[in-house]
């Protein structure tokens, strides 16, 4: 199941979130949520998770006819 | 996918929210309008003027107007040094970013129809939304 799990320090107020397993172009719309009522974050960084599923290469494999 | 981001500046995006947290944290009265002028504590005129304003008559008999200018990333605060200090025991800001962080959270999980579990881990909260 999709999560965001939010982290806020009440001492300062500062939040962090991360997405967690939401594949491909929901995540960004994760995201896109998060900058209209967040702004623009300081940081933003994609996961070993993130990079290993948007990396994935199609594979085609060439039928052989007759 | 995962992905963190982290969101440092005191700067409040959404103005509805905005509103919302000035409630939680205890001021529910705020003014509302274009270039509205701030007063000191001795109603004196400040220069600035603000989108969002809390009369200092709903702050404490020593403060000044605590006002919100809109910006292109969003509403940011205007408030004294002495305030700062002072209000919510000097802890005006950090209360309103907390409240403002749970009304996001609370955002997310109405538009995602989703559900929140929220833990606090001595002065951390942790708010996890499924959906």
């Amino acid at each position: 199941m999709p999560e965001i799990e939010f982290t806020i320090d009440s001492t300062t107020g500062e939040l962090q979130l991360h997405v967690k397993g939401i594949a491909g172009p929901a995540c960004d719309d994760v995201v896109r949520l998060a900058r209209e009522l967040l702004g623009k974050p300081a940081t933003e960084q994609a996961t070993a998770e993130y990079q290993l599923r948007t990396h994935v290469r199609p594979q085609v494999q060439a039928r052989r006819s007759g | 996918m995962s992905k963190y981001l982290t969101f440092p500046d005191v700067v409040f995006k959404d103005h509805r929210l905005l509103l919302a947290a000035l409630t939680d944290i205890g001021f529910p009265i705020a003014e509302e309008g274009k270039n509205l002028p701030l007063y000191g504590y001795q109603g004196d005129p400040r220069p600035e003027t603000a989108e969002i304003v809390v009369r200092r008559q709903h702050i404490g008999h020593a403060s000044n107007d605590v006002g919100f200018t809109r910006t292109p990333d969003g509403y940011a605060p205007i408030i004294s040094e002495f305030d700062q200090r002072t209000v919510l025991g000097g802890a005006f800001i950090p209360r309103l970013r907390t409240a403002y962080g749970e009304q996001v959270v609370q955002e997310v999980r109405r538009r995602l129809h989703g559900t929140a579990i929220r833990r606090l881990e001595g002065q951390t909260i942790q708010i996890t939304v499924r959906y």
